[in-house]
C-alpha cells in the first residue's frame, strides 16, 4: 500500500497535497470567484446605488444586456477602445518594444543602461503622478509643449480637445513600453548566438537576420506579450485621469464607460453588466491568441 | 511548559483587549462630520465656520459633562463625486454621522433609507419655527422631514464692469432681452478680443452646475420647464426647449460668443472660474455662491475688488409673448443626519447646533446667501447687505425650484448631454431635443412625459 502511494507520488500523498492546496482554493472561491460570480447576478437587476432599487432591486433577466448593447455610447467606447489597443498595444507597446530591443541587443556600456533606464522609469512611476506629468505636458493652457510651442512662433493646439485619443494613446504606449522592452529583451537573449555568426559568416543582411532569425525564434514570446498587453490596455482606467473620458466622450473607453455607468450615474446593475460582457470579450481575445500560438508552434 | 505559554500569551492579549476597549471609553464619543469644503480650497468659508462651530460643541458638551469629539473630514471635489462617496459610505453601513448635503439629492437618498428622519427631533427643537414653509418643503420627501436647509439662492449674470467699459458698454447694464444680451457679448467679442464674453455652462462635465445656472436659466426665460407641476409628468418637448438650445446654438456654435472647447475640459468649472478671475471671461450666469464665496475677496478664486468690479444683472426672458422679463432658478444645501450613526441623539444636537441662530449668523457673516429663517432674515446685518437684499427683491419673484423626485438627477443628466451634443455641434437642436425625449421616456415611463404646445 505505501509503495503504491509512493509510486503515485513520491514526494507527497495525494491527500496532503489537497490540504495543502485547500487554503488557497477557499481563498480563491471567496475572494475571486464569489465576487465575480455576485456581480454576473446583480448584473441581471436593476440594483441602483440610490433611491428605491437600491433597497427593493428587481430581477430582469437579460434587459440590461439588451439596453448595453443598443446603447450608442457602449458602440462609441468599444470603437474607441478598438483604437485604443490598436495603436498603444499593439503598433505603439509591442513595436516600439521590440524596436528598442533589437536596437539595444547589440549595445553594450553605458548607453543601454542609460537606454532602459530611462523606459523603466516611465513603467515604475505611479499611474497618477504619470497622468499629472502628462497633464503637466500636454495642457492647453500652461502645458509644456504649448509653451515651447509659442516660445518657437507656433499656436497652441488643445491637444485633449483635437487629438484625444492620439493623446492617450501616446500617454499609454509611453508608459506601457518598457514592458515590451524587457519582455523581447530577455526573449532575444534565448537565441542561441552561433545562429547569429554563422549568418554573419555567410554575410547575411540585418535585415534578413531579423526577419528570418530573431522573428521566429521569438514568435511565441510575442504572442505571449501581445496577450497580456491587450488584455491589460482594454481594461485599463489610467486615461480617466488625463481626459476625464472626455470631450464629449471623444476618449470614453470600457472601462471609463463602465465606471460611469456605476459610480456617477448610480446603476450598479447595468454596471455589473457592462463588466461581464468586457469579461466575455477578454476571455475571446485570450483564445484567440491562444490559438495563434498554438498555430505558431505547429 | 508549552501550555503555560499558550496561557500567557493569551492572558496578554485579553488584557491588552480590555485596556483598549477602556481607552476608547475613557475618550468619549466620536462624531464625524463632513462636507465638501477644505480650507484653502473649495468652500474655504464653509470648512472655517464648520471648524468654529465643532469645537463651541465640543466646549458646551464638556461643560455637560459628556465628553464629545467631533472629527470634521474635509473634501474638495466635484459635488457628483462627493455625493458618490456619500452614497457608497452609507450603503456600506458606515459613513459620517452629520453630512452637508444638497438638498435636491434628498428624494432618491430618501428613498434608500440612506438619510434619518428627523421629524421627532424637530417637534422638541423651537428654532424650527423660524424656517420659511418653502424651506421646509425643500428638505422633505414623502411627508417626512430629512434636512434643515442652510441657506437658498437665486441665479443671476455676474458681470466684470471694467471690461464692459472698456468695450463701451454702459454700466450698470440689464439686458431686457436676449437680443440685448447678445448684442453686448457680440461688442465684447469684438472689441476684446482674448476674452471670452459669456460664461453659460454646458456638457456633463460641469454636472449639476450645467443644469441648474445654464440650460434651466435659459428654459426659464422662455417660459417653459421640465416638468409639469399640475400634471406630475415630466414636459420632454416643447418650443421653449427648442428655444434655449437654440440660444446654446447661438453662443456656442454659429457665433463662438462661448468657449465650447471650455465646456467639455476635464475640471471645466475650476477652470472657467480661473478664467473669470483672471478677467477671461466677461459674464458668469452663476448662483449666489459665486458671489458670496468663489470670488469672494478670501474666496478661492478671489476678486480683491469685487464689489466695484464685478457687477450683476437679471437673466433676460427671451422676449417671445409669454416669456418672464427676468429668469432664475434656486436651490441649496443643509444638513441631514446619516442612518448608520451609533448616537443619533447627539448627532441631532450637533445639527441644531450647526442650525443655531447664532450659528447661522456667523455663518451668513462669512458667506452670505439668501437666508431661510425669519429671524435670519431680520437680522440688521442681513438686511444692510446690499448684494443679498437687492438680489432677494429682483430675483426671488421670478425663481423655481427643481422638481422633488428621485428620477429627477437622472433627467438632469440627460439635460446636461443635450447641451453637451449641441455645443459640440454633434447634434442640431432638435436632433438632441428627440434624443431627450426618448431617453427622459425611458427613465420616467411613456406614461409620465408629455408634449407641451
Amino acid at each position: 500500500m505505501s509503495m503504491r502511494v509512493r509510486c503515485d507520488n513520491p514526494i507527497i500523498s495525494r491527500r496532503t497535497a489537497a490540504t495543502f492546496a485547500l487554503p488557497t482554493l477557499v481563498f480563491v472561491g471567496v475572494f475571486l470567484a464569489f465576487p465575480a460570480l455576485w456581480a454576473m447576478y446583480i448584473g441581471l437587476t436593476n440594483l441602483r446605488l440610490t433611491g428605491i432599487s437600491a433597497i427593493q432591486p428587481r430581477f430582469v433577466g437579460f434587459a440590461n444586456f439588451v439596453s448595453i448593447l443598443r446603447d450608442s455610447f457602449f458602440h462609441n467606447s468599444l470603437r474607441i477602445t478598438a483604437q485604443f489597443v490598436l495603436g498603444s498595444a499593439l503598433i505603439g507597446q509591442l513595436l516600439l518594444g521590440l524596436l528598442l530591443a533589437v536596437l539595444l541587443y547589440n549595445v553594450k556600456g553605458p548607453i543601454n543602461d542609460i537606454v532602459s533606464s530611462i523606459v523603466i522609469l516611465a513603467w515604475i512611476i505611479p499611474e497618477v503622478v504619470v497622468a499629472y506629468l502628462w497633464v503637466a505636458f500636454l495642457d492647453y493652457d500652461f502645458g509644456l509643449l504649448n509653451v515651447t510651442r509659442n516660445l518657437l512662433g507656433m499656436p497652441a493646439v488643445n491637444w485633449f480637445f483635437s487629438h484625444p485619443v492620439l493623446s492617450i494613446i501616446v500617454f499609454n504606449t509611453w508608459r506601457g513600453t518598457a514592458f515590451s522592452m524587457l519582455l523581447m529583451g530577455a526573449a532575444l537573449q534565448t537565441i542561441p548566438p552561433s545562429f547569429l555568426e554563422t549568418a554573419d559568416v555567410i554575410g547575411a543582411s540585418e535585415w534578413r537576420k531579423f526577419r528570418d532569425i530573431m522573428i521566429p525564434l521569438i514568435r511565441p514570446h510575442m504572442i505571449t506579450n501581445a496577450v497580456l498587453i491587450t488584455i491589460w490596455t482594454f481594461n485599463v482606467f489610467g486615461p480617466f485621469l488625463l481626459t476625464g473620458g472626455g470631450p464629449a466622450f471623444a476618449t470614453d473607453l470600457v472601462s471609463i464607460y463602465t465606471y460611469r455607468n456605476a459610480f456617477k450615474y448610480f446603476k450598479l446593475g447595468y454596471g455589473s453588466a457592462i463588466s461581464t460582457i468586457i469579461l466575455a470579450i477578454n476571455l475571446i481575445l485570450a483564445a484567440v491568441y491562444m490559438k495563434l500560438a498554438r498555430r505558431g508552434r505547429a | 511548559m508549552k501550555s503555560s505559554w499558550i496561557q500567557r500569551v493569551s492572558l496578554l492579549t485579553i488584557a491588552a483587549l480590555l485596556f483598549a476597549i477602556s481607552a476608547t471609553q475613557a475618550a468619549g464619543v466620536t462624531l464625524q462630520i463632513t462636507a465638501n469644503a477644505v480650507k484653502g480650497g473649495k468652500n474655504t468659508q464653509d470648512a472655517e465656520w464648520i471648524e468654529a462651530v465643532i469645537s463651541e460643541f465640543e466646549r458646551e458638551m464638556k461643560a455637560q459633562g459628556q465628553d464629545v469629539r467631533v472629527q470634521f473630514l474635509p473634501a474638495g471635489i466635484q459635488d457628483e463625486d462627493y455625493k458618490a462617496r456619500l452614497a457608497l459610505d452609507i450603503k456600506g453601513g458606515g459613513g459620517p454621522d452629520v453630512i452637508a448635503f444638497d438638498h435636491f439629492w434628498v428624494p432618491e437618498f430618501a428613498e434608500a433609507k440612506f438619510l434619518m428622519p428627523i421629524d421627532n427631533y424637530l417637534k422638541a427643537w423651537p428654532e424650527w419655527g423660524q424656517y420659511f414653509d418653502s424651506m421646509k418643503a425643500m428638505g422633505s420627501f414623502k411627508g417626512k422631514t430629512y434636512l434643515i436647509m442652510g441657506g437658498t439662492d437665486v441665479r443671476m449674470i455676474y458681470y466684470n464692469k471694467e471690461l464692459f467699459k472698456k468695450a463701451g458698454i454702459p454700466v450698470p447694464w440689464q439686458p431686457r432681452d436676449w437680443n440685448e444680451l447678445l448684442a453686448a457679448c457680440r461688442i465684447i467679442k469684438q472689441k476684446l478680443p482674448g476674452v471670452t464674453p459669456i460664461q453659460l455652462n454646458a456638457g456633463v462635465e460641469m454636472g449639476e452646475a450645467t443644469s441648474m445656472q445654464g440650460f434651466y436659466m435659459a428654459l426659464q426665460a422662455t417660459g417653459g420647464w421640465i416638468y409639469n407641476w399640475n400634471t406630475g409628468k415630466w414636459i420632454v418637448k416643447s418650443p421653449g426647449l427648442l428655444d434655449a438650445l437654440n440660444l446654446y446654438k447661438t453662443i456656442y456654435v454659429d457665433e463662438k460668443l462661448g468657449d465650447a472647447m471650455l465646456q467639455v475640459s476635464p475640471k471645466a468649472r475650476d477652470k472657467s472660474f480661473a478664467l473669470y478671475q483672471a478677467e477671461k471671461i466677461a459674464m458668469y450666469v452663476e448662483g449666489t455662491w459665486m458671489w458670496s464665496s468663489v470670488i469672494a475677496p478670501s474666496g478661492a478664486w478671489g476678486i480683491p475688488d469685487r464689489d466695484t468690479r464685478i457687477g450683476w444683472a437679471g437673466f433676460p426672458g427671451s422676449g417671445k409673448p409669454g416669456a418672464p422679463p427676468i429668469a432664475s432658478v434656486s436651490g441649496g444645501t443643509g444638513w441631514v443626519i446619516n442612518p448608520n450613526t451609533r448616537h443619533p441623539d447627539l448627532a441631532f444636537q450637533l445639527l441644531a447646533k450647526l442650525n443655531s441662530a447664532q450659528a447661522r449668523i456667523d455663518y451668513w457673516l462669512k458667506k452670505p446667501g439668501i437666508p431661510p429663517r425669519k429671524d435670519l432674515a431680520d437680522a440688521p446685518e442681513v438686511k444692510a447687505n446690499p448684494f443679498i437684499s437687492e438680489t432677494t427683491k429682483r430675483l426671488v419673484p421670478y425663481t423655481t425650484y427643481r422638481p422633488g423626485s428621485p428620477l429627477y438627477p437622472e433627467v438632469s443628466y440627460q439635460v446636461q448631454l443635450m447641451t453637451e451634443r449641441v455645443v459640440t455641434g454633434q447634434m442640431t437642436p432638435e436632433q438632441a431635443l428627440d434624443a431627450y425625449a426618448r431617453a427622459v421616456a425611458e427613465i420616467a415611463g411613456d406614461a409620465n412625459v408629455e408634449i407641451a404646445k
